[in-house]
């Protein structure tokens, strides 16, 4: 038998090896557990040997399932709709934004930080007034560093703005 | 019976102080403002404000939780009569006859039996959680540890293979959720799982970065590869929010029976609000005079499901506070705001914290009550929200999700954490795979080993004390119904097909 297998299988076949692949991974990080002395009659590494075993097995279904011609049906869509192609642009734009996000904090702070990610979000979104745009974004971020630091008084790194926004605090 | 109504009274004391009164008004507010903005949900809303309200008398926090998880489907209900966009999974069925009802003018009459219904239902289901949660709570105080962990395995079963299209996909987000639940310190000896030599890691995973990455970072990444931001049409409401007489008629028995099947769907886990609205729409259908209407804008198909709807997220809360056991996204992120208090919701919750608990249930009476006072007039209000430009309303979610996430603990590595789930969260989206089982997991995977070694420790580590007693056999007997049973169920249609 000479299986066809489409494109969009291909992906989720990758995505369902993964999930063996985890329950694999999760096996071989159990089984180098360190068990400190003392513990009690039940390993602490039944558990997640079980949890191995399952996500493997669950791997291995969605595995099945997929070559036996199930395919899932992205979210919002219905079964039958054809398939809307990945704009890997797009979410690149936005992924980058959330990452930068994560990286700029502790450097720039949560000001620049917040209005990176607002922007970039908005554009990866579609947006192209950047004027405008730049506008909200670091409306926004001033908003909610000085409702969350002043107003509710929790900490948000202030940066490099140390001098010009307060210390945060 | 008597004692629950003399703790509920207390509990109205307890909810009527005016800071407690604003904070159920607050969270009626942003229940329906979440319930009506797409691309955020009632358990990211609570995920984000959890942060900011550590600070904040319990009581209150949680009050307005509470009203944040009513409000939300008000506000659901909303979208999807006048955009047909459902704001929440509970609204999908709403939206079949409820915007054919906007189209052809009577958006009125369907939002005002949408709001009236779930009033209805919200009053009706909240009576039966506050007599029956207390007993649930006692019978449960019996139950030995092998007992809870059938229990919690039922639920993986029933939230795993019931929820969304395919069953083996609600498995796949139920064991990503138990491997994320694995990681960092074995409570009992201390060992490290997953962690890495990160020292971070050792705590294990945040629940809400996890709940707020998985919801706002997944859908907004999932969104953006997709591309498919057409504005949608508004549909304006003409004239008042009022129902007929006639449309009372019509209205009245499917808000009753909408309840009847909604509040036992909660209470038992049977996954989430899409079964039964789903179901409440079938038997509306079939009960229905006017069939030919149905499709075209039939009012029961509204009246039903919007009861049903509210009567299930009532009975979701029952095993949660009652068992500690959470079926559905929203009832998890609440439960772990109980956690994030000290509070441990479970048997002994009825006992250990009477004004918190009591005061809730008082606080879902008066939330229920002031979402159908203001809801109806302001509508347009609601209407207006919607106008905000998609880019800037998902650009907002995702920062105040990364700020969510970062503030709980003030760490870069839940950030970090964030980014991870957000990515696994497109991943879900875009296999098709549901994402409330993985919440589920990661929740009651922890929970699901401490008593598997309590049960195991009681009987000096004999594998037979997990069936011993009646108990788990009659939890296990519905399991292998509850799997078998739709396999059944296939087998016999498909058999039919052939014949």
């Amino acid at each position: 038998m000479i299986l066809k297998i489409s494109k969009q299988a291909k992906g989720e076949l990758a995505f369902a090896s993964s999930l063996l692949l985890l329950g694999l991974f999760v096996a071989w990080d159990t089984s180098r557990m360190e068990i400190p002395q003392g513990s009690s009659i039940i390993s602490p590494q039944t558990f997640p040997y079980m949890v191995a075993a399952f996500t493997s097995l669950v791997g291995f279904g969605l595995i099945i399932d997929i070559l036996r011609g199930r395919l899932g049906v992205p979210d919002g869509d219905e079964p039958g709709d054809p398939v809307i192609p990945t704009n890997y642009k797009t979410m690149a734009i936005v992924g980058l934004a959330i990452a930068l996000h994560v990286v700029l904090l502790d450097i720039t702070g949560y000001v620049i930080a917040a209005a990176v990610c607002f922007f970039g979000t908005s554009y990866g979104f579609g947006s192209r007034k950047y004027l405008k745009d730049f506008g909200i974004s670091l409306t926004f971020a001033l908003i909610v560093y000085f409702s969350f630091t002043k107003g509710l008084h929790i900490n948000l790194p202030s940066g490099f703005f140390e001098g010009i926004l307060g210390n945060g605090k | 019976m008597g004692n629950s109504f003399t703790m509920l009274l207390d509990g109205f004391q307890t909810a009527f102080t005016p800071t407690n009164l604003m904070f159920g008004l607050l969270g009626t507010f942003l229940g329906t403002l979440v319930g009506v903005l797409p691309g955020i949900g009632p358990a990211l809303a609570i995920g984000l404000l959890l942060p900011v309200c550590l600070s904040v008398n319990p009581t209150s926090a949680l009050i307005m939780f509470a009203a944040i998880y009513y409000g939300a489907m008000y506000g659901g209900s909303t979208t999807s009569i006048l955009l047909n966009t459902p704001g929440e999974s509970g609204s999908v069925i709403t939206a079949l006859e409820g915007n054919k009802m906007a189209k052809a003018g009577r958006a009125g009459a369907a939002l005002a039996t949408a709001a009236i219904g779930s009033f209805v239902a919200g009053t009706i289901a909240t009576l039966l959680l506050a007599f029956g949660a207390p007993w649930m709570a006692e019978v449960a105080l019996t139950i030995q540890p092998a007992g809870y962990l059938s229990l919690i395995i039922l639920a993986f079963a029933t939230v795993g293979t019931l929820l969304g299209s395919s069953r083996i996909r609600g498995l796949v987000a139920l064991s990503v959720g138990l491997v994320i639940g694995l990681i960092g310190a074995d409570l009992q000896s201390g060992a490290l799982r997953l962690t890495f030599g990160n020292l971070n890691a050792i705590d294990g995973i945040e629940t809400v970065t996890v709940i707020v990455a998985i919801f706002a970072l997944g859908e907004a990444l999932y969104l953006a590869s997709r591309h498919t931001l057409v504005p949608t049409e508004v549909l304006e409401m003409k004239g008042k929010a009022w129902m007929t007489r006639e449309d009372f008629r019509r209205s009245w028995r499917p808000w009753l029976r909408g309840t009847a099947i909604g509040f036992p769907l909660g209470v038992i886990p049977a996954g989430g609000s899409e079964v039964p609205t789903f179901l409440s729409y079938g038997v509306e259908k079939a009960l229905s005079k006017n069939k030919t209407e149905f499709g075209k804008g039939a009012i029961e198909g509204v009246a039903g499901p919007e009861a049903a709807n509210n009567a299930n997220a009532a009975g979701v809360l029952v095993p949660m506070l009652a068992l500690g056991l959470p079926t559905s996204a929203t009832a998890a992120v609440v439960l772990v705001a109980f956690q994030s208090f000290n509070i441990q919701p479970g048997p002994m919750l009825f006992q250990t914290s009477p004004e918190v608990v009591w005061g809730l249930i008082a606080s879902l009476f008066i939330g229920n009550t002031l979402l159908l006072v203001l809801n109806l007039p302001l509508i347009r209000f609601w209407v207006l929200l919607l106008k905000i430009p998609t880019h800037y309303l998902y650009a907002g979610i995702t920062t105040f999700a990364l700020l969510g996430a970062y503030a709980l603990n003030n760490s870069t590595f839940d950030l970090q954490v964030a980014l991870a789930v957000g990515v696994i969260g497109y991943l879900f989206r875009r296999f098709g795979v549901p994402i409330t089982p993985l919440i589920i997991g990661v929740i009651l995977g922890p929970l699901a080993e401490l008593q598997f070694k309590r049960a195991l420790q009681i009987s000096q580590g004999d594998w037979h004390i997990l069936i011993a007693g009646s108990f788990p056999k009659i939890i296990y007997g519905i399991l292998l119904l509850v799997i078998i049973g739709p396999l059944v169920w296939n087998f016999k249609k498909k058999f039919a097909v052939a014949k």
